[in-house]
């Protein structure tokens, strides 16, 4: 599904990325931790070339999405990021009604199609178990919802065009413990549908959500594992100091 | 419901069925001894290997689930209380195979001694019914079963009420195992041809007993997952009681 | 000390309505000026001034909004933007009158414009240009990236991100800038001293290549070199009232504007 060979990344002269060969497989969920400024991130936003905003980057390696390079010229960039979207650390909801918030995705994809986008912002917050929260107040501003709310309200709007991917840069750390436990859920039930990629400070929420873990370490990816093993029994004594929390 | 609490539920599962197979392997064992049934006994001691397996799944689970979801308060209290019931419940298993090689055993000697049926040896060789009357022997497989069963009910039903009950239970079976002690030794003095069988009898009663502690650990174990309570080394024990 | 400011503009204010106010009549606001502008009334340089306004409003609010999306949006942070910024700020730091005659020698002389509205207007706008440049700048960066790149990842187009979630963002605060400018454009005299403003015109424009009376630059003449001063001495006061109450409305108007989008744009 993702692949990735040999990737290295670069702020500037900064070496943000060392040599990352990672493979990802349909359907699962993969968590990447690590200290801050490990390069979990960059790598995250490589995959939708959320890079390409920042200036002075550069990238050495391959990364291929069902088997296509998605850096090679022939990739238009605005229809990768259809299909593989992205949520946010902070919920950025637009000033716009729920309904719409949903509809975006769909509206700057030229569907007018009235009766479809209706059909489509449903199926989306069902999806992001948000529709029997909102479905009376659609036409209200998504600023009226709670933090977790808008949360999964831009998990909603991601789902609208229908990715194959989902990427997720740390987004319940924003949130309180109860609605973080729900977008773990919400995680957690996606994954049937979606290949879904997690940065995430919190290490128990790795374990509780994903089924493959990767530490990143200074730019390198240090251990890529099953989750269970990582958390019982890491090869790595870097892992292990990181996730017993004797890092430094 | 949240899918850690659905993992939870699995691990409790799996734990159901061992203690099924595990009260089956007992009742199997009660028979078996009871009406010296070889085949039934060898029918345990082959399906030991499936109770071992359990304890080395439950095991591995419960560790995986705490590395994993990090429970906390009654779910760690659970969690916790499994791994020991699960270990609690292999040993259970062993000793009912200990008592199906006894009576394959008793079954092997039997063969060997068919055609000299009236040779003396053989009259002590197994034990006669009248003994196992005296040493109610029955009672003491009917008494083990419930406690068991009941045990397993109160954490299907999560409730300790009857825990006191199952306790008690375990005095009756160390009061059996001290009348033993006596009424093997004066059948010993009376027929010195039935020491060696007496001592293996003994030590057979002797499992029957450990069960009945076994039992009552884990009737702890409940306690301290529904309850948070420590019941452990607190109650007054027999004498004969001892902690493993 | 913030106590002392009111106290100085209410003071003005007051001084201003206190000596005007006896000459505003309908007469005086809908009557040319007559007798030697000792008498009559200013209607002429009110409408000369609106046309003013929205002249190089026209003008300067678009090519001034575009010009700060591109710098803000578009042309990231190289030695050029910086360059552009730095001559936009002094570009706002020139006196008016140098307005003026720059306007003078390119619209009215080279261009060939004559003294027109559209000369004016033109003159008006570049005066302008920095501030609304600025003004929307600023608004535009208030905006966080966060929905910038929200907007991206869905797969919608720069253009699209800019038109359907940073502007209609940024509209309040753009108004804002507006506000600014139309109170500045309609206040100024030195620019269109030369450009389009007329002594003494009592007739209407019919197009933008006529010239017209001012309410800044009609202020100044009656104020200075009208056939008697002394004696047009009130009407001077009531055009200057007029003026400030012109300015006034056309704040409150836009600023009822920014409220109306401020919550459409929460509630939409």
């Amino acid at each position: 599904m993702i692949t990735t060979h040999n990737i290295d990344f670069y702020y500037g002269d900064f070496h943000a990325l060392k040599n990352i060969s990672m493979e990802m497989d349909a359907n699962t969920v993969t968590a990447l931790i690590g200290p801050s400024g490990c390069g979990k991130s960059t790598f995250l936003r490589l995959f939708n070339r959320m890079n390409d905003l920042i200036d002075n980057t550069r990238l050495v390696g391959e990364c291929l999405i069902d088997g296509q390079n998605i850096y090679s010229k022939s990739v238009q960039v605005d229809e990768l990021r259809k299909k593989v979207g992205m949520v946010f650390q902070k919920p950025n909801p637009f000033p716009k009604s729920i309904f719409e918030n949903v509809a975006y995705g769909l509206r700057v994809n030229d569907i007018s199609n009235k009766s479809f986008i209706t059909q489509r912002v449903e199926e989306s917050l069902k999806a992001a178990a948000l529709w029997d929260e909102v479905k009376d107040k659609l036409k209200k501003s998504a600023f009226e919802l709670s933090g977790g709310q808008q949360q999964r309200l831009c998990i909603a709007r991601a789902l609208a065009i229908s990715p194959s991917i989902l990427l997720m840069d740390e987004p319940a750390s924003a949130l309180d413990p109860i609605s973080t436990s729900k977008i773990e859920e919400l995680i957690y039930s996606l994954k049937q549908q979606y290949t879904i990629v997690i940065v995430t400070h919190n290490m128990q929420q790795a374990a509780r959500v994903s089924d493959r873990t990767g530490f990143f370490m200074l730019g390198e990816l240090v251990e890529f594992n099953d989750t269970k093993k990582m958390f019982l029994s890491p090869e790595k004594e870097q892992t292990q100091n990181y996730i017993t929390g004797r890092f430094g | 419901m949240k899918h850690t609490e659905k993992e939870l539920q699995v691990l409790k599962e799996e734990v159901s069925q061992m203690w099924k197979l595990v009260l089956s392997q007992l009742e199997k064992a009660k028979q078996s001894f009871l009406s010296g049934d070889v085949e039934m006994a060898r029918e345990i001691a082959s399906r030991e290997k499936r109770v071992d397996a359990f304890e080395l799944k439950i095991d591995s689970d419960c560790e995986n689930y705490i590395a994993l979801y990090s429970p906390v308060a009654v779910d760690l209290r659970l969690v916790l209380s499994l791994i020991k019931i699960s270990i609690t419940l292999e040993r259970i298993g062993d000793f009912a195979e200990g008592i199906a090689r006894y009576v394959i055993d008793n079954g092997e000697l039997r063969m060997d001694n068919g055609e000299v049926s009236n040779n003396s040896l053989s009259q002590f060789s197994t034990l006669n019914a009248q003994l196992v009357e005296d040493l109610q022997l029955e009672r003491m497989f009917d008494t083990l079963i419930g406690m068991l069963s009941d045990s397993f009910v109160a954490l299907e039903s999560e409730n300790t009420r009857i825990s006191g009950k199952i306790l008690s239970k375990d005095d009756e079976i160390d009061e059996l195992y001290r009348n033993s002690l006596d009424i093997l030794t004066n059948y010993m003095q009376q027929n010195p041809a039935f020491i060696r069988s007496g001592l293996k009898t003994f030590l057979l009663i002797r499992k029957l007993e450990r069960i009945g502690d076994h039992c009552s650990n884990i009737v702890e174990e409940i306690v301290f997952y529904v309850d948070a309570k420590v019941l452990k080394h607190h109650f007054k024990s027999g004498e004969l009681r001892v902690e493993s | 000390m913030g106590l002392l400011v009111v106290a100085i503009l209410l003071g003005i204010l007051g001084f201003i309505v206190y000596n005007g106010i006896g000459v505003i009549s309908w007469e005086f606001l809908t009557a040319a000026p007559t007798e030697g502008m000792t008498s009559g009334g200013i209607f002429p340089a009110i409408v000369g001034t609106l046309c003013l306004v929205v002249g190089s409003m026209t003008f300067a609010f678009p090519f001034g909004v575009m010009s700060a999306i591109y710098m803000n949006e578009y042309a990231g942070n190289g030695q050029v933007v910086k360059f552009i910024r730095v001559m936009t700020n002094n570009l706002s730091g020139i006196p008016s009158i140098v307005f003026g005659l720059f306007g003078m020698a390119l619209f009215v002389n080279t261009l060939n414009f004559g003294d027109s509205i559209l000369a004016g207007s033109l003159t008006l706008g570049l005066l302008i240009l920095p501030l609304i440049i600025r003004t929307t700048e600023e608004a535009l960066k208030a905006i966080p990236d966060s929905y910038r790149t929200g907007s991206l990842a869905l797969g919608a187009s720069k253009l699209q991100t800019i038109r359907r979630v940073v502007l209609p963002m940024a509209f309040p605060n753009i108004i804002t800038g507006l506000i600014l400018a139309i109170g500045r454009v309609s206040g100024e005299t030195a620019p269109i001293l030369f450009t389009v403003a007329a002594y003494f015109l009592p007739k209407l424009p019919s197009g933008i290549f006529d010239q017209v009376m001012a309410l800044p630059y009609h202020l100044y003449v009656i104020v200075t070199s009208g056939t008697d001063i002394e004696a047009s001495r009130p009407i001077a006061y009531g055009t200057a009232l007029v003026l400030i109450a012109m300015v006034l409305v056309l704040n409150l108007l836009a600023a009822t504007l920014r409220r109306y989008f401020g919550k459409k744009i929460k509630t939409n």
